[in-house]
């Protein structure tokens, strides 16, 4: 403690502290990350709130989600106006989310968020399609895909609608011990 | 109707039934964000209760950034309201939080080899990773255990060499107290080096094995120490100790296996959900692991296709491929017996032929050694070749694979030491001409314990110079090839893969010898701490430069729980071993703390009857029927109060599997009924 820092007051940072999984000095330096990506429009000076919002291609960019096939899934998740475009509390909760302390269900609830792709708060035999092929590189034949999508429904979905909603998602990772160490990003 | 399942809205609380079917009906394009509903207007009172609550919560709350911060900023003025007492309680709850965070950090950060783990984990998977924990297990119990019996044992015999006195002065025939293993006269340079890897000259009476250790107890006004008795009691106890951490271990991943239900997720929802590891960075890497999973789904998709095709069989057919698969494992049986019989035969050999000099010499001596190491490169490869003709399912070739394995790696080592024993004990018959003076064969081995000793310390010292060999002359030149001749025969065969399961065994085996060992070589656990340590650098190392990501993945949750069951069967061998040595097979009489004695366990009762009247009765009193039976009895009652325990909740967890099933049933005709009712109320409209 007693380090001067003039990006945020103490009760913002008090604050950061207090909604995410992170110390001061690791929100300090997730600040500097999501600085690098654009130095010109982040200022150095968060203690009037400004209003800064960072494009999908920066943060799509960023090492840790360059390769990612769901990078786009992910910042469309995580961010205010749903297009991928971040600030700087979203960028936060995102890493905070994907950290290694954030507990089973809160990571469930944004990974059945991530594999909807259209939203509906269901994840149907479409959004499978789409997870799977991008899962694979598309390098699976349409009888596969179609027969792998079959068999996912058959083994998670319990209210038997032909669709995955998020008890049936959080029931089927209660079950997978290696849920926590996939759905980790280290930063 | 959905009430029980869905009641106790807490602050964390999802989407429920009815909220879920009536944002459905009206949702818009424009507000695909659903937050779950918060209960705003809590009462300080509630806040009051839940202390160390807010800043927990706040943080598992699934809210956008900026209402979680202003949920929060709402909290902060709600916290002057609570009464002194417990804000004081809030206050050190929350510095502990921050405590308990700090030191998770600080031991992350000095955990062995807690970064390196972390980066085999993510560039090679869960499959590899497991094994590389496995070893920093074994490093860790070994260094424990040699810090147990360099307490007990060795420290006390190096500060009590010169004093003490011989516990028992009985004395033997002359024949059976000669034992001189001092190299006379002078010795050649180079044998120091051949001593060094075979155990023998100016190694052999030094406090690495058995025969060095004095049969003295210490005494001082206020202080004894019985020195054989000290040996033996570490011995013991050193197995309990390793059983405990092996069991401790096993619980956690037992632990595991019983709060998913016993019933793993099924194989395609967890690749598609889980397969995909977040943290997977760089190009290559990614692509790698996309292929994994692809190939990953097409074995399973094989999988289930030959299944189909198993069930759809004639007849005929049927019978042809059993009788097949009973040919083989006939086969897979007499080869496995071959390599028996071979190490029996070379150890026969190599015990006959002590005492030769030179590099020939070291080549006998070793040849156990090298007998069971090539039968353990040979027969797997083999066993490999007829699992092809066999055609199970992937799963189950690899399950029997690890058993035929396992098999052959810990009976072998029996074989070598059945045939010691016979060579000890004169095959049993304490009669016949070569035992009858000592009860044990002396003119082959005037100290036995420390030839067994020897034995052990050179299948571990020849385990860990083949995996060296191997390395520098296979696995480096074999990248060498691979990645600079554009030769299609070495194409085909590749870089090499990191085969987990071989690997396990080898671990299991070199734990095996140590434990077999650790009685008659003290030291041993250390040499072994430091050969795994070596051996972690090593296997690193050729992961790293030398292998490529294995396209076939191994599963490794239920893996690590295998792992420990396989190293129980070691353990147990080699429990079998040290309660025949202690109770049956007479010490030797030239040397060891036990000479004298007419068995090692003999000590026990002798040192019982210099114990004070006091401690006598006591100890009696605990061994008496009238303590143990009631101490039984009561294990039993809080044994079978657990089972019941655990299978109240195995019902209540089916019970409400199926009630779950039962309420989406529900569910879809109520949704059914709403629409059947609308469409009703149209036409009217």
């Amino acid at each position: 403690m007693g380090n001067k820092q003039t990006i945020f007051t103490a009760q913002q940072l008090d604050a950061y502290q207090d909604c995410t999984f992170f110390t001061r000095k690791e929100i300090l330096r997730l600040f500097y990350r999501y600085r690098d990506l654009a130095p010109q429009l982040v200022p150095l000076d968060y203690t009037n709130h400004p209003d800064v919002k960072l494009p999908y291609e920066l943060i799509g960019s960023m090492p840790e989600l360059k390769d990612n096939p769901f990078r786009q899934r992910i910042a469309e998740v995580f961010s205010e106006d749903g297009e991928g475009n971040m600030t700087l509390n979203d960028f936060l909760d995102m890493f905070s989310v994907l950290s290694e302390m954030a507990p089973r269900d809160l990571k469930a609830y944004y990974a059945f968020k991530i594999y909807d792709f259209n939203n509906d708060d269901f994840i149907c035999k479409s959004d499978l399609e789409k997870t799977l092929n991008k899962l694979t590189r598309n390098e699976l034949t349409e009888d596969e895909v179609r027969m792998v999508c079959e068999k996912v429904i058959d083994e998670a979905d319990l209210d038997n609608d032909g669709r995955l909603s998020l008890e049936d998602f959080q029931h089927m990772i209660v079950r997978a011990p290696d849920f926590l160490s996939t759905f980790h990003i280290r930063i | 109707m959905a009430s029980e399942l869905h009641s106790q809205h807490t602050g964390n609380s999802y989407p429920s039934d009815q909220q879920s079917l009536r944002l459905r009906q009206d949702s818009s394009p424009v507000s695909n964000q659903n937050y779950p509903q918060f209960n705003w207007s809590s009462s300080p009172a509630e806040d009051e209760v839940d202390n160390s609550g807010p800043p927990r919560d706040l943080r598992s709350i699934p809210l956008p950034m900026s209402l979680k911060r202003a949920v929060w900023q709402v909290q902060q003025m709600q916290v002057p309201v609570v009464s002194k007492v417990e804000s004081w309680k809030w206050k050190k709850t929350k510095s502990l939080h921050k405590l308990k965070d700090r030191t998770r950090g600080f031991l992350y950060f000095i955990t062995l080899w807690g970064k390196t783990l972390q980066k085999i984990g993510g560039n090679f998977g869960g499959g590899v990773q497991s094994y590389f924990l496995f070893l920093r297990f074994l490093v860790v119990l070994n260094f424990l255990s040699f810090l147990l019996l360099a307490g007990f044992v060795l420290i006390p015999s190096i500060v009590f060499r010169s004093v003490g006195t011989s516990l028992q002065n009985s004395t033997g025939p002359e024949e059976c107290m000669n034992y001189n293993p001092n190299p006379e006269g002078l010795v050649v340079f180079y044998h120091y080096f051949l001593d060094f890897l075979s155990g023998t000259g100016f190694m052999e009476y030094s406090y690495l094995f058995y025969g060095f250790y004095n049969n003295t107890i210490v005494e001082d006004r206020s202080f004894s120490y019985n020195i054989p008795l000290a040996y033996l009691f570490t011995a013991v106890f050193y197995f309990a100790f390793c059983l405990i951490c092996i069991i401790a271990r096993m619980g956690t991943a037992a632990r595991v296996a019983v709060a998913t239900g016993g019933s793993a997720v099924g194989n395609y929802s967890k690749i598609v959900f889980i397969g995909w590891d977040y943290g997977c960075l760089g190009d290559q890497a990614t692509k790698l692991k996309q292929k994994n999973l692809h190939y990953r789904l097409q074995v399973d998709l094989e999988e289930e296709r030959l299944r189909k095709q198993a069930a759809a069989l004639t007849l005929g057919a049927k019978i042809l491929l059993y009788s097949l698969r009973v040919f083989m494992f006939f086969v897979a049986l007499g080869l496995i017996f071959a390599a028996f019989y071979g190490i029996f035969e070379a150890t026969n050999f190599s015990q006959s032929r002590t005492g030769e000099e030179g590099i020939l010499g070291l080549i006998f001596e070793y040849l156990p050694s090298i007998v069971i190491t090539a039968g353990n490169f040979v027969v797997p490869m083999l066993c490999d070749q007829i699992a092809l003709v066999e055609r199970y399912s992937p799963s189950t070739t690899v399950i029997l694979a690890l058993l035929r394995a396992v098999f052959l790696r810990l009976v072998s080592l029996g074989v070598l030491l059945f045939t010691l024993w016979r060579q000890i004990t004169c095959e049993g018959d304490t009669n016949s001409q070569d035992c009858k003076q000592c009860q044990y064969n002396n003119k082959l081995y005037p100290c036995w314990e420390t030839r067994v000793g020897q034995e052990m310390y050179r299948l571990t010292l020849f385990d860990l110079l083949i995996t060296i060999a191997v390395l520098i002359l296979v696995e480096f030149p074999r990248r060498m090839v691979v990645d600079n001749s554009s030769n299609m025969l070495t194409q085909w065969v590749g870089r090499q893969e990191f085969v987990v399961p071989s690997n396990i065994l080898g671990l299991v085996y070199g734990q095996t010898v140590v434990w077999t060992g650790a009685l008659f070589c003290p030291l041993l656990p250390f040499i072994n701490t430091i050969k795994f340590v070596i051996l972690f650098y090593c296997k690193k190392i050729t992961l790293f430069y030398n292998c490529r990501p294995a396209l076939k993945t191994f599963r490794s949750t239920t893996s690590t729980f295998f792992f420990l069951v396989v190293l129980l069967f070691g353990w147990g061998l080699a429990l079998v071993v040290m309660i025949y040595s202690l109770a049956e097979i007479r010490p030797s009489m030239g040397c060891g703390p036990f000479r004298f004695f007419p068995s090692m366990w003999s000590i026990v009762p002798t040192s019982f009857y210099r114990l004070s009247q006091v401690t006598q009765e006591f100890l009696f009193f605990i061994g008496s029927q009238a303590f143990s039976i009631p101490l039984f009895t009561l294990s039993c009652v809080v044994m079978c109060y657990f089972i019941a325990l655990a299978s109240v909740y195995g019902n209540s967890v089916a019970l409400l599997r199926s009630q779950i099933k039962l309420e989406g049933r529900d569910k879809q005709f109520l949704v059914k009924q709403i629409e059947k009712l609308k469409q009703l109320e149209m036409p009217k409209q």
